[in-house]
């Protein structure tokens, strides 16, 4: 594909304008992070935190209820994603390997959950948790976030295991693997990337979750991250928002998803061309 | 269990001998205060926002402590959440928290549907009529008393005295002449400032506009009949609402979808940044002359200024003023009482342990530290503790005249369906208001009674 | 997509899975997937089951705490149906969520089909930059879009002043509803495109190079090979991404109800999530909030069937 130089430079020029405008809010929200709350305030805005200081970062990150709020928020997630990844990942292997009695209602039932809107389940969710025991605990809300990822990763994995023909692990067969050692060797590498985009898919939704955690998770040292932000964009009698605090908890609440994804970014990019969205 | 009878016992020899060695409290029932019972025992008691100082949570806890033996556990709720908080946990009795404190306009409706503890039996005790009547009446059915009053706070007005003197405005000292004072000082716009406000008050905000209806003699709804109606369309009500509309279209150039969010914002310079003389060098973000305000927003006004290497905002009394905004006959105007309650949950496993705190809540140590946090205390006796210096004045002048939302089962939906901020913002471009009022009357009434 | 060919494995070694063309002897899939079962039911059964019970009963917060809850049939879908408030919702929602979808996946393909054509490290900047906006936390997010939108430090009104745009100044662009669903828009593209586009460029990479070279070859040139052969080969990738656009975009919550917060006149700019929520938490009313939902899910239903039977037919 051969392109005149201008119009190359233009579309990269484009591209990078692009970039700007999306990345935009987050630089920011990096930039409110270090600046007192009066700053903020101003009809002027300020561009960068020339003068700024860490101060907001550091009250907030030293606050003692982060720390909490980030463990509870790293294991409920964590598990999610591997408990997600597991599920769907059986899950998807059987609607797209093979033809059985039911199929067709199972992928019709995961369509119609995902439409469902979730609002109005917090009631009937909490009444759950709380006759099973399971209220403030982690494990109680990974459960509900699992059930919530499923479907859609199940839709989104099944597109990468089609991906992958059958006729590879046929051939390493007739080499003389066993079914099992052909599925581990050659199939499963492929689905890595795959795995990772919906690990990422999953990561993110039970991340920011609010609502269901907000009800579940009662008791102030069993708050997620999502619910922990949520106490700094408060007025009070004794003080004003500080949204210099505010967008610094953000910060704080944002960067390991950002840090994680840019790790998995690269294997990523190749997972999503294995592409949920296949059909 | 017959191998564990040694251990308590030995346990409760312990805590017995240490109780004794401590001297008992001697006025208290016997059982709520029995050291050795209660020691494993926890309440949960869920404070709203962060209005509540940490200092006197402390309070709470060690007294709760040293009175009881048993443990007290505070946890904060933001108040954006409170209400579905509430709804979950309090009708579940293993987890429910036992002491709840709750906005005054929420009062109504979870007593109502019998959320809470009858605690008429202490009634007396924790300072019976003494209480502020209003919100005992918001956490009251049939006479009886399920959620009294925490703290109040009021509303008043803030001023920028050095814009009103070069406006050549006196402050008013009759409503009446309020209403046409900012008309005024926003027509001189001394500074000559761009969508200048002599009084900025936001279309849709109610929380302020209702002092108009108050200050007039009409209210939101009445009792008629064991049913209640709402009155926006009442002659009283009117005459409010007319002088609040004269109000938004000649003295504020507030938004008419802003509502009562953040206003100190437009009465502070905001500029941090000044030159060799002091002037400041950014643009100003004075935009108006007056507001009216939570007293707490105090806080928020000022200079801006570092402190402790952190910059704050140091009232300067050149520049700003408050006064309460004043009634017509002689009285200060009802205005809105902010402020909250506090209720024991109907299915707490303590009972008797959560009456103990309500004691120490309503004793007047607490009422006076309630006081010294610029918190207005239920016990009228210690208003006093909130000081003199203006704003303390201002608070309790404020408040001795102040109204509550009222008292309907169904206030808290009327409130969720935003339908006030809705007939408030059209009142500016409304040339009928009776028949606005009417129309809102109509939707709003069915929504009191509760379902 | 693939399923099994005729050729079956001549070893069958223990717990081997079986080709598709073998149902008589396919328990292994249904193996597979009862972890899935196991969890939505157990998950997801009550509270969906208690959802479509109360949707038949009047459950206000009186029967939360624990009075009487009567079936009143079909009493709430009446009352819903019949009030025309509910009409408007609707018919706003659904044109919010068709040109919001619309344009976040015109978008998304667009810059899909950017993507591909500049050089490595432009694309690089460009899909890390759109990983980090779709990284960034709702609130977080949404904090910063309402601070650019506000009309007194707002950075838009400041930008456009400094244009020249001198009414801009002050300029409330919440106030207006229908401002307010152009300012919500572009938030919610700002924060789908990133999954749109690369999900689109992932399905672009894999069309075959040479057949582009071939037909340009042949005289095509860039707009024709997108319409004649890109377009139609990554057909299903639109498709679904579209779908799942629409479904989410109809139910969008957060960033609505934050807006309304910041300004704006609430019953002008209620779409169905807010307007669930406002009968749920707000008014307490749950029996309603939940034939709500349910007629959401009908609505949703609707609005997709064509591509889901599609979908299903094609999923032989």
């Amino acid at each position: 594909m051969h392109r005149s130089r201008v119009k190359r430079t233009l579309l990269t020029t484009l591209a990078l304008v692009l970039a700007f405008a999306w990345a935009f809010p987050v630089y920011w929200m990096l930039n409110s992070a270090f600046l007192p709350n009066v700053v903020l305030q101003s009809a002027t805005p300020t561009f960068l935190p020339f003068g700024g200081s860490f101060d907001n970062l550091v009250s907030v990150a030293t606050d003692g209820s982060f720390g909490q709020a980030l463990t509870i928020s790293l294991i409920v997630t964590l598990t999610t994603v591997v408990a997600a990844i597991m599920i769907a990942f059986l899950g998807a292997l059987a609607i797209s390997r093979f033809r059985f009695r039911g199929r067709a209602s199972f992928v019709l039932a995961l369509l119609l959950i995902q439409m469902l809107p979730a609002e109005g389940l917090f009631i009937a969710q909490y009444k759950m948790m709380s006759s099973l025991g399971l209220l403030n605990q982690a494990i109680g809300l990974a459960v509900l976030y699992t059930a919530a990822v499923v479907p859609f990763t199940i839709w989104m994995l099944r597109g990468f295991v089609a991906g992958v023909p059958a006729d590879l692990e046929e051939a390493a067969m007739v080499d003389g693997l066993s079914r099992t050692k052909a599925f581990l060797k050659i199939t499963f590498p492929l689905l890595a990337p795959g795995l990772v985009a919906s690990a990422v898919y999953a990561f993110l939704q039970a991340w920011n979750e609010f609502t269901v955690a907000l009800v579940v998770m009662t008791e102030e040292q069993s708050r997620t991250l999502p619910l922990w932000l949520r106490g700094f964009v408060q007025a009070s009698a004794s003080r004003e928002t500080d949204w210099g605090q505010v967008m610094a908890a953000s910060t704080l609440v944002a960067v390991p998803v950002i840090i994680f994804f840019l790790i998995v970014q690269g294997r990523m990019s190749s997972g999503l061309v294995g592409g949920a969205v296949k059909g | 269990m017959i191998r564990r009878l040694p251990i308590v016992a030995l346990t409760s020899a312990a805590l017995v001998l240490t109780a004794c060695a401590n001297g008992g409290d001697s006025s208290d029932t016997p059982a709520a205060t029995n050291s050795t019972s209660n020691a494993g025992k926890t309440i949960t008691l869920w404070l709203a926002g962060g209005d509540t100082p940490d200092e006197l949570r402390t309070y709470l806890s060690d007294t709760f402590k040293a009175k009881t033996g048993a443990t007290l556990k505070i946890e904060e709720q933001a108040w954006p959440d409170l209400v579905t908080k509430l709804t979950t946990s309090l009708p579940d009795a293993e987890n429910t928290p036992d002491v709840v404190e709750l906005g005054n306009t929420q009062s109504p409706t979870f007593t109502n549907v019998g959320a809470f503890l009858d605690i008429s039996d202490q009634y007396d005790a924790l300072g019976g009529d003494k209480l502020l009547q209003s919100f005992v009446e918001a956490g009251s059915v049939d006479g009886k008393k399920y959620a009294l009053p925490y703290y109040f706070g009021s509303r008043y007005m803030f001023m920028r005295k050095d814009v009103w003197k070069e406006a050549g405005v006196n402050p008013p000292t009759t409503l009446d002449e309020f209403n046409a004072a900012v008309t005024k000082v926003a027509q001189e716009n001394p500074r000559h400032i761009k969508n200048f406000s002599g009084f900025f008050i936001g279309g849709q905000d109610w929380r302020n506009g209702i002092s108009w209806i108050f200050a007039n003699g009409g209210d939101l709804a009445k009792k008629e009949n064991g049913q209640w109606v709402s009155t926006l369309s009442d002659p009283n009500s009117l005459k409010g609402l007319q002088q609040l509309q004269t109000i938004q279209k000649t003295a504020s150039n507030a938004p008419a979808d802003a509502k009562d969010q953040t206003p100190w914002l437009y009465v502070n310079d905001n500029d941090v940044v000044t030159d060799a003389d002091g002037k400041p060098t950014g643009k100003t973000s004075l935009s108006a002359a007056t507001i009216m305000a939570p007293g707490w927003a105090h806080w928020s006004i000022g200079d801006a200024a570092k402190k402790d290497g952190k910059v704050v905002r140091e009232w300067n009394d050149k520049k700003f003023g408050t006064f309460v905004l004043p009634g017509n006959d002689g009285k200060p105007a009802p205005v809105f009482a902010g402020g909250s309650n506090i209720a024991i949950s109907a299915k707490t496993q303590n009972p008797e342990l959560s009456k103990e705190l309500m004691k120490i809540i309503f004793s007047p140590e607490y009422q006076q530290k309630l006081g010294g946090a610029g918190l207005g205390p239920a016990n009228s006796d210690y208003v006093s503790s909130l000081g003199d210096d203006e704003f303390a004045k201002a608070l309790i002048d404020s408040a001795s005249n102040s109204k509550l939302t009222p008292a309907a089962p169904g206030w808290a939906a009327v409130e969720a369906s935003m339908v006030l901020e809705e007939f408030f913002g059209k009142i500016e471009g409304s040339n009928d208001l009776a028949a606005l009022a009417k129309a809102y009357d109509a939707k709003i009434t069915p929504m009191l009674n509760g379902k | 997509m693939t399923t099994g060919t005729t050729t079956a494995p001549t070893t069958a070694m223990a717990g081997t899975p079986q080709r598709a063309n073998r149902p008589r002897r396919n328990r292994l899939p249904l193996i597979l997937i009862i972890p899935s079962l196991v969890l939505l039911i157990s998950a997801l059964g009550y509270p969906i089951g208690w959802q479509i019970v109360t949707s038949f009963k009047q459950y206000g917060l009186m029967q939360q705490f624990g009075a009487p809850a009567p079936f009143v049939g079909l009493d709430n879908y009446k009352a819903l149906v019949t009030d025309p408030y509910l009409w408007t919702v609707v018919v706003r929602s659904i044109v919010f969520c068709i040109v919001t979808a619309l344009v976040t996946v015109a978008i998304g393909g667009a810059m899909a089909v950017l993507m591909n054509a500049v050089s490595t490290w432009a694309r690089v900047v460009l899909q890390v930059a759109l990983l980090v906006a779709w990284a960034m936390p709702v609130v977080a997010a949404m904090t910063v879009w309402i601070w650019i939108v506000d009309w007194r430090r707002g950075l838009l009104n400041w930008a456009l002043v400094r244009l020249g745009v001198d009414g801009a100044e002050g300029h409330n662009w919440l106030a207006e509803p229908l401002s307010f669903f152009v300012v919500a828009s572009v938030i919610i593209v700002w924060m789908s495109v990133p999954f749109v586009a690369l999900s689109i460029y992932a399905g672009l990479t894999q069309v075959s190079t040479e057949v582009l070279e071939a037909a340009a070859l042949d005289g095509a040139n860039g707009l024709q090979r997108l319409r004649h052969i890109i377009l139609p080969l990554i057909a299903p990738v639109l498709s679904i991404v579209m779908l799942l656009q629409l479904i989410w975009d109809l139910r969008v919550f957060t960033q609505i109800k934050l807006l309304q917060d910041a300004g704006g006149v609430t019953n002008e700019t209620n779409l169905l999530g807010t307007y669930v929520y406002q009968l749920g938490t707000g008014k307490g009313d749950f029996g309603t909030a939940s034939a709500v939902s349910i007629l959401i899910l009908g609505l949703t239903i609707a609005l997709s069937a064509y591509y889901v039977r599609s979908l299903m037919k094609e999923d032989v």
